[in-house]
């Protein structure tokens, strides 16, 4: 603590040096600029004094004029008035002329031309001058000039040449004088230069100084920082820590929920297949409903801790986006119809893509939460999914909208929705309950989609919830049949399945379910146990729970796989509460087939075992399009992978159509009640038929097997069971083993359990 | 030595293309100007001696400037002094220029060479007289480049010219 005081401290203190040197740095600009202009004033002044020199002007008039009068006094002397004569004085007076008028006009040092005293003389140097005019035009035109003439321009000239001899004089004077001044000024500007060069040494010397000690600061700051980096790193790799634990807790508390959670809505399901009161069905349903919802909330929260921990990831595969908004609104139809609302589906426009490369579940969870909260603040009106593509920013763009005619959100709890933990107000909560969590979540995905999401609302009118999101055409895929959940269940061959699970009431689920499906299931109680039944004999599929004690799920498959046994090659189809990106990736990798997330359904175990009897099917075509020698010992025609059921009917007749086959018939002269009672009666009896049949088995009472066999026989084909008539009157011929016995109450045990749910989905 | 060169191969070219020049014709009107020293084409005697005609009639040139001795801008006019050089055939690095009354200046050849350098006949067009410093002023291009308006070219541009000296 003292050490981050001590870098604020130091940082504090550099700022306020920088600013000091920021206004420093201002000032010393300030100065260099006078200099500047200081400097160019001078040189502009320098520039003007460039003159005429006014010491040698005045020099050369005078020496002129001495010139004029001596050869004047020389021609006045000898007498000679010639005309050369003459013309070389009038040239002599012209050059004095100009030398005069030059001084008049020309640009002389600072102050001559306005000196009071330089005026006088020049304007007197003039007159002289200007009087002698005349004689010299009359000379230049040619006319005769006579001695007085000349003599008394002599008295004149003596007068320039003393006047021109004062002007020299008072010139030197000025001049020496004016020197004086210039370099009085000079001196003072090189005072005044040294002022400001010492100035600037001082500034800059400054400058220097808090610049060193600024970057001394700066030092002393980088090294506080560095340690505080430190600091903040062993901060941040506990909080990392405490997080990564807390997403484990997570992780491992939502396992731990989904675990009981799932193996109460197996175990319901179950209990719905069974004959139940009005009463007891409704509770049933209440706790399956409120099972269900309890999933919701908690796989809500698993997804955003998810979310909030960057650990999201789609997936990239083929959707079919009608298949896939029908199955949406299929869905949420039932839950709608409760509350009076109907779910429409509509597509605007053609597809431009049907089949788009996206995330299916993640599209799938989206548009339900839409829905689902379009449905729960809706009473008795409507709600409308609507899709439509549209080509822009040159790319394909999906639209999802899901409008509904319910309560509506004001502008306030719109800026809410799509905040954490928010629901509109807390009445909503508690009338309508939810995470608050549903909304974000969708925004986030969408967001990872590299869409946006958004709401239009109006109270009381309803609202519109929508997105966009890029899509990317792709390749239509041969359809799967087992995206159609509500498929009918269709008639499956008997295979022989290896359920390895831990859980005892999963194991209940898992086994009822198989066996209602009519399979021959074996139980392995963990991954050991499993390697261990997988090496003993042929299995067509394996169930592998990931979870399990002393040996996990992906551990046993890696073994199954190496050991070689006659199971190295079968499907391994993983099952697990945990449904997280990275464990379908480790499935994988120990040679699993498939993934399934649990809760498991009927219709989805329904969909694998379809799966492989389809693979076994092929094979089977393989072996029957082979030579007729091959087909005699299909033991060793066939791949070790795929034994070849032989002891079980190829093929069992659906339960369901030969019995509503049946039904008809009967319910027509009985009438349904009757139907029913013959139904309940067959099983009751059956009951007890087949604890007969093991009694007598066990104690050896061969000879009674006969009578229970065709007494079971007929009853059964009586009401449409088919396959447990023929099973009992083939018994009848053969000498039945306690396993055969098993098998014909599992077939029992099947149709009872196919009846009640036909009852069911007749009942809804 | 340099000039020399320049001034002999100036001389080279104009014999090529002028060989009319070797023939430096004789003044018919009073002589304004006398160039004397190492001439390769002198017209009286060893020296090469200019009338008003001729001098215009050599390569020159008019600038309008402001010069320290007169007032307001002059716009002066005049053979160009390296034309009259080569006119004369003159072999040289410096130049004596002399006035009227024997003021002289020392010029050296390369002010006529490297700058437009006139012998002005004309102020503002009109011929100068005597009084007005002519016939002839050495007028250096200050309009062209202002870097020649100093002292050291003013104590070089003579007025009242009557002779140049050409000296090695």
């Amino acid at each position: 603590m003292a050490q981050t005081l001590f870098s604020g401290d130091v940082i504090r203190k550099a700022s306020r040096i920088t600013a000091i040197l920021q206004i420093f740095a201002v000032v010393l600009l300030a100065i260099l600029v006078s200099v500047y202009v200081d400097i160019s004033t001078r040189q502009r002044d320098m520039r003007d004094a460039v003159r005429e020199n006014a010491m040698w002007s005045v020099y050369q008039l005078n020496r002129e004029s001495g010139e004029l009068v001596h050869d004047l006094q020389l021609m006045l002397s000898s007498g000679n008035l010639g005309e050369d004569r003459l013309q070389g004085l009038s040239l002599r007076y012209d050059v004095v002329f100009s030398r005069m008028d030059m001084l008049k006009k020309a640009q002389f040092e600072k102050n001559f031309a306005i000196d009071v005293q330089v005026g006088k003389h020049l304007n007197q140097i003039q007159k002289i001058i200007f009087e002698s005019q005349p004689v010299f035009d009359a000379i230049a035109a040619g006319q005769p000039v006579s001695l007085e003439e000349l003599q008394g321009l002599d008295g004149q000239w003596s007068r320039l040449v003393d006047s021109t001899s004062e002007l020299l004089v008072y010139t030197n004077t000025f001049v020496s004088s004016e020197r004086a001044k210039a370099r009085i000024e000079l001196e003072g500007l090189q005072r005044k230069s040294i002022v400001l060069i010492g100035l600037l040494v001082l500034s800059v010397a400054f400058l220097i100084l808090t610049l060193q000690r600024q970057l001394r600061s700066v030092q002393a700051a980088g090294v506080s920082l560095e340690a505080m980096a430190e600091q903040l790193s062993v901060s941040y790799q506990a909080a990392e820590a405490g997080n990564r634990a807390k997403s484990q807790f997570m992780a491992t508390m939502g396992h731990e929920i989904r675990t009981p959670l799932n193996a109460i809505l197996g175990m319901v399901e179950l209990l719905e297949l069974g004959r139940l009161s009005a009463e007891t069905s409704a509770h049933i349903r209440t706790i399956r409903r409120s099972g269900e919802a309890l999933l919701d909330i908690i796989n809500e929260i698993l997804d955003y801790a998810k979310i909030e921990h960057g650990k999201l990831e789609l997936e990239r595969r083929p959707v079919d986006l009608q298949a896939l908004a029908e199955t949406c609104t299929d869905m949420m139809r039932g839950r709608a119809a409760e509350a009076g609302n109907t779910v429409t589906l509509e597509i605007a426009g053609e597809w431009h893509a049907r089949t788009v490369l996206s995330d299916p579940t993640r599209l799938r969870q989206v548009i339900l939460n839409f829905i689902s909260n379009g449905v729960k603040f809706t009473q008795g009106g409507r709600v409308t999914l609507r899709m439509s593509q549209t080509r822009r920013k040159g790319g394909l763009w999906l639209r999802v909208e899901v409008q509904d005619t319910g309560i509506g959100i004001d502008e306030e709890g719109k800026a809410k929705l799509f905040q954490p933990f928010s629901q509109v107000d807390a009445s909503i909560s508690r009338r309508y309950g939810g995470t608050g969590l549903g909304l974000i979540i969708c925004k986030e995905i969408i967001d990872r989609f590299g869409g946006s999401v958004g709401v239009d609302s109006t109270v009381g009118e309803g609202s519109t919830f929508w997105f966009d999101m890029p899509i990317e055409a792709t390749e239509a895929v041969t359809s799967q049949q087992g995206e159609k959940g509500n498929a009918p269940l269709v008639a499956l061959r008997r295979l022989r399945i290896l359920v390895a699970e831990d859980n005892k009431v999963n194991q209940q689920v898992i086994l009822g379910y198989l066996d209602h499906l009519g399979q021959d299931a074996t139980l392995a109680e963990n991954g050991a146990l499993a390697v261990e039944r997988a090496a003993a004999e042929p299995f067509d599929l394996i169930l592998m729970d990931m979870q399990m004690p002393v040996m996990d799920g992906i551990e046993a498959t890696r073994q199954v796989r190496a050991g070689g046994g006659p199971c190295r090659d079968v499907p391994v189809v993983a099952l697990t509460a945990n449904a997280s990106e990275e464990d379908r990736r480790l499935c994988l990798e120990a040679g699993m087939t498939g993934f399934q997330a649990k809760p498991i359904g009927i219709a989805v175990l329904h969909r694998l075992i379809r799966e492989v009897e389809r693979e076994l099917g092929d094979d089977a075509g393989l072996v029957s399009a082979a030579p007729p020698a091959a087909v005699s010992r299909p033991q060793v025609a066939a791949p070790p992978a795929t034994p070849v059921v032989s002891a079980a009917p190829v093929t069992t007749p659906s339960v369901a159509a030969t019995v509503s086959a049946r039904r008809q018939e009967i319910a027509e002269i009985l009438g349904e009640d009757g139907f029913q009672e013959l139904l309940d009666a067959f099983f009751e009896d059956a009951v007890d038929i087949l604890a007969g049949l093991h009694a007598m088995l066990a104690s050896g009472e061969r000879h009674k097997l006969d009578p229970l066999l065709h007494n079971l026989k007929g009853s059964a084909s009586n009401i449409g069971l088919m396959d447990i008539s023929d099973l009992s009157q083939a018994l009848r011929h053969s000498d039945p083993s306690p396993a055969d016995i098993d098998l014909l109450a599992q077939m029992v045990n099947a149709a009872r359990q196919s009846l009640a749910a036909q009852d069911q989905t007749v009942a809804a | 030595m340099r000039i020399l060169a320049h001034l002999a191969v100036l001389l080279a070219a104009l014999s090529v293309s002028a060989p009319a020049a070797w023939s430096l014709d004789k003044p018919t009107g009073p002589v304004i100007l006398t160039v004397k020293g190492k001439l390769a084409t002198p017209n009286v005697g060893e020296t090469a001696q200019f009338d008003l005609a001729m001098l215009e009639k050599l390569a020159g040139r008019t600038g309008k400037m402001k010069t320290p001795w007169t007032e307001g801008e002059t716009e002066f006019s005049g053979p160009l002094v390296r034309s009259v050089l080569t006119a004369a055939g003159a072999q040289g690095n410096t130049l004596l220029v002399r006035a009227i009354n024997d003021y002289f200046a020392t010029v050296p050849a390369e002010d006529a060479l490297k700058h437009e350098t006139i012998l002005a006949t004309r102020a503002n067009g009109k011929l100068m007289s005597v009084r007005d410093k002519g016939p002839l002023f050495l007028i250096y291009p200050f309009d062209l480049e202002p870097g020649l308006y100093n002292e050291a070219y003013f104590s070089r541009s003579v007025w009242q010219i009557k002779e140049i000296e050409v000296k090695p």
